[in-house]
């Protein structure tokens, strides 16, 4: 159907494409305690079309775009072509062009779903549960993802990858009291025991949650970031390097300045890789036909390099860049310990942590921390954060020691300095 | 108009039904849901126009499910020969084979679920709408959206873009089971504005709000009002202060109290969580969660939104369920397989994301019950609080009843007066019931959201709608 497709945009006329065809095989297992609620099996392949027309004699381009359906015939295939490229006329952008640089080609990754799955599966079922510890239920995502591009300037690529996902809800009870907590990993390769580990110790904070006081009313404090919630705030600063928010003025962090003046914590650094083991996103070229190559993003508190799409790219003037997906953080000085002061409130757990990559609003509800106080370590939940990333970056510090989640490897231990509490108690 | 039902499925529903015919003699219980939805995208800012012929609703694809052995189990896909419906069955029998052979050597027990009733219907529904998105003149859409850009830009103050965002879908479904023969066919329609300008701090704020509805881009032509309360909001926030967190008296607008329903409440009586008992809810049936002026509805026949519905995704109707009746917990919202398994009757709550996703009980529209009260007497009636406005998002915690909503501002309150003070952002969090049974005022004018999605922890998203009128009652802010 490929063939069809460059065929028939040929015979529109339209000199500028780009195509992306992907086949996604999925086998999905629902569990409820340890007996199956549901098995699911997903087989689906789908055409990405953009297409490009030149307008205002080059100086701009316009673009649409829309998703082809293997079933369409060629008079429905070519209907539809038709009013995207028409479609492509109403959408007036600076002008940019496409990759062009040929790419060398990608090992294929031999992924065979069923041989991710059972010994996943059997390593979940197989997890030592106590009687007040359990494994309420989880679902179980196993992805075999093809995908083929090639654009207009000839640019082509194929390739296979693992992309997985694992649900899990654990519950605690003590006395007739009873809590949850909820775990999300998404993965590329998968290693059955990193899994185990990770729910065993999710066993324990839940212990922790059973038994959790009322967050007490601080007004202020230093927190401490444990836990996958970290993810967030870097995420923030992966943001603000992207091309698309730099270009729309969303972003001020400029090539080659500090993104932070006069910083007196940690100088941090933001080091983009296209190969991460055991991530989701383990693969060397971007949704643009882009080779993605490992650098700085921010070095030591200097901003290096932006990422993003060909077309934000071009119009920032960084024609060689490419989008990022795996971010590895560095910069701690310290080992956890030397973050920790007498009094401080480590956060584990939250609702959905949200920092908002434009205004940098920090804002969540607390399911699970530890309030490190009179030489006590108190389990506490309920209340929440409030702050803003600008008052925390200047002063910001975090562990030599990291950990990675999915497609990001971060500090273990990440200390934000004078944070809002709304506590409960 | 009517929108009219997808020929492209009408031309697969033959082959569809030899499916079912042919895995009829492998397994108990066989019907499958089909799709054909169409609809775009546009997004129109000062520096970037995006129109894509595709968005969260937008999709082509089947999926069947099937019994066997007290197990359902279901596949899908996208690709079909009409001219030969039999390979597409024997493809899904095998696939499903292989996938039990594996659970078969790990020995995994089955949490074993009757077979469903697959009661005679046949159906056909086509929802009013003025136009279609398919046939919508872009152009002229396109530049209508592109004015109202331009005039953020130049109304807003420190206006560092304006965005506006236009969706709008026109949905097909086909479900189909031995007995039963479902097809609807709707639109929705939803627009939205967001501005970005920095405070004198530097500090870069965002303006949002939205139109949406059960109709065409019809719809689209309510965002002339929207633009022009931009400014006033966008001024709001650029001399916002942060709020002194504690609790206080409140006063939700419309759009708050319908996230309070929705998060607070509405994930919390999903009724596949009383199947895992991961819903504190489960233990209040027929209890009190609220004050007597608390009654809330839920279902897709309980407004025109873009949540509406005639059946859902697994073929049964469409339902309005009283959730709580002047503040007593009478019942939650139910998908079918769940229904089985409670031993009650599935409300038309399952939705998928997709065809490709598995079905969950999901919200449709969520809405607390009007009062009498006006809003100026809701707001003399507070020593010192806030008036809540602008939703950003919320989070579910179904078990614990707890609550995260994070709102874009709050307007002060102080002996019965405005102050003029404005605070942003503002994070409510706390208990569910002491926030219903707080609710000591209720407006007597509804209003319906429905832009942004729901999901079900951080996956599956699906459109729902919620509301309320004006409601007053206490939180905790920080």
């Amino acid at each position: 159907m490929l063939t069809r497709i460059i065929d028939q945009i040929h015979a529109l006329g339209c000199e500028i494409f780009e195509i992306t065809e992907e086949t996604i095989n999925t086998w999905e297992f629902y569990l409820i305690r340890h007996s199956l609620d549901q098995n699911r099996v997903v087989e689906t392949k789908q055409f990405h079309i953009k297409l490009y027309r030149r307008l205002n004699r080059g100086a701009d381009i316009g673009i649409a775009s829309g998703i082809i359906s293997p079933t369409l015939n060629d008079t429905e295939l070519n209907a539809e072509l038709s009013k995207i490229y028409l479609q492509a006329g109403l959408t007036c952008n600076p002008s940019f062009s496409l990759n062009h640089s040929s790419l060398p080609p990608i090992p294929s990754l031999d992924v065979d779903i069923e041989a991710i799955s059972s010994p996943l599966l059997k390593s979940i079922l197989e997890i030592p549960e106590t009687e007040t510890e359990r494994i309420n239920s989880c679902e179980l995502f196993v992805s075999k993802v093809q995908k083929m591009y090639v654009n207009s300037n000839g640019v082509t690529y194929r390739m296979t990858y693992p992309c997985s996902m694992l649900e899990v809800v654990i519950n605690s009870r003590e006395n007739g009291k009873e809590i949850e907590l909820y775990r999300n990993y998404t993965f590329g390769t998968c290693v059955p025991m990193l899994f185990v580990n990770r729910i065993k110790s999710a066993f324990q904070l839940g212990k922790d949650r059973l038994h959790a006081m009322p967050t007490p009313r601080l007004t202020k404090s230093d927190i401490i970031l444990s836990g996958e919630s970290a993810v967030s705030l870097y995420e923030f600063y992966v943001s603000k390097m992207n091309a698309e928010m730099q270009y729309r003025s969303l972003s001020d962090w400029t090539v080659g300045k500090e993104i932070v003046p006069d910083p007196t914590g940690d100088l941090i650094s933001i080091y983009a890789v296209s190969h991460l083991e055991n991530s989701s996103h383990d693969y060397p070229v971007d949704a643009d036909g882009a080779w993605i190559q490992d650098r700085y993003l921010i070095r030591d508190n200097i901003a290096m390099s932006t990422w993003g799409s060909k077309q934000m790219s071009d119009y920032i003037g960084s024609s060689n860049s490419s989008s990022v997906y795996n971010i590895i953080v560095s910069g701690g000085k310290v080992p956890a310990e030397g973050l920790h002061s007498d009094e401080y409130l480590e956060l584990f757990d939250f609702s959905d942590l949200q920092i908002d990559p434009v205004g940098g609003d920090i804002l969540g509800e607390i399911r699970l921390g530890y309030w490190h106080h009179g030489g006590r370590i108190i389990p506490v939940s309920g209340g929440s954060i409030s702050g803003n990333m600008q008052d925390v970056l200047a002063s910001i510090r975090f562990s030599i020691e990291t950990v990675q989640y999915d497609n990001y490897v971060i500090p273990k231990e990440t200390l934000l300095r004078n944070l809002s509490i709304t506590g409960v108690e | 108009m009517k929108a009219p039902f997808s020929s492209y499925l009408d031309h697969i529903l033959p082959p569809l039904k030899s499916i079912i015919d042919y895995l009829s003699s492998y397994y108990e219980y066989v019907s499958l849901l089909s799709t054909d939805s169409v609809g775009f995208t546009i997004g129109i800012s000062k520096k970037k126009k995006t129109l894509q012929n595709e968005n969260l609703t937008t999709e082509r694809g089947t999926v069947i499910r099937v019994l066997k052995d007290g197990l359902y189990s279901e596949y899908a896909f996208n690709q079909i020969n009409p001219e030969e419906p039999e390979l597409t069955a024997k493809n899904a029998h095998l696939a499903l084979e292989q996938q039990f052979q594996m659970l078969k050597h790990i020995r995994v027990p089955v949490f074993q679920t009757a077979a469903c009733k697959d009661e005679p219907l046949d159906l056909l529904i086509e929802k009013e709408t003025e136009r279609l998105p398919e046939n919508e003149d872009l152009g002229s859409l396109v530049s209508f959206l592109s004015d109202l850009s331009v005039k953020g830009q130049q109304t807003i103050t420190n206006a560092i873009d304006c965005n506006v965002r236009a969706v709008s879908t026109h949905i097909s479904k086909l479900f189909l089971s031995k007995e039963r023969c479902l097809r609807q066919s709707y639109v929705y329609t939803e627009g939205s504005i967001a501005a970005f300008a920095p405070n004198q701090d530097g500090e870069i704020k965002t303006a949002y709000e939205g139109v949406s509805g059960l109709g065409g881009p019809e719809i689209l032509a309510a965002l002339q009002e929207t633009i022009t309360k931009m400014p006033k909001i966008m001024d709001d926030l650029l001399k916002a202060e942060r709020v002194s967190p504690g609790e206080y008296e409140i006063i939700t607008d419309p759009g708050i109290s319908g996230l309070i329903a929705h998060e607070a409440f509405g994930h919390g009586v999903e009724m596949d969580m009383f199947v895992k008992e991961r819903a504190l809810g489960a233990q209040y049936l027929n209890k009190r969660v609220g004050s007597d002026l608390v009654t809330m509805h839920e279902g897709a026949l309980c407004a025109d939104s873009v949540a509406s519905y005639a059946f859902d995704d697994e073929g049964t109707l469409a339902g309005d369920v009283t959730e709580i009746d002047h503040g007593i917990l009478k019942t939650g919202i139910c998908d079918l397989i769940s229904a089985l398994r409670l031993g009650i009757q599935p409300t038309g709550n399952g939705k998928r994301e997709n065809y490709s996703h598995k079905v969950y009980t999901r919200m449709t529209n969520t809405l607390f019950e009007c009062g009498n009260n006006t809003l100026e007497e809701m707001i003399s009636s507070i020593k010192h609080g806030y008036l809540l406005s602008g939703t950003e998002s919320g989070m579910e915690d179904p078990k614990h009843w707890g609550i995260q909503c994070i709102i874009s501002r709050g307007y002060e309150i102080r002996n019965g007066e405005m102050t003029g003070k404005v605070v942003s952002p503002v994070i409510m969090t706390g208990y569910v019931p002491d926030l219903l049974g707080n609710i000591t005022m209720a407006g007597s004018e509804l209003r319906i959201d429905g832009n942004g999605a729901c999901g079900k922890g951080y996956k599956e998203w699906v459109k729902v709608a919620d509301g309320g009128p004006y409601l007053k009652t206490k939180a905790r802010l920080g």
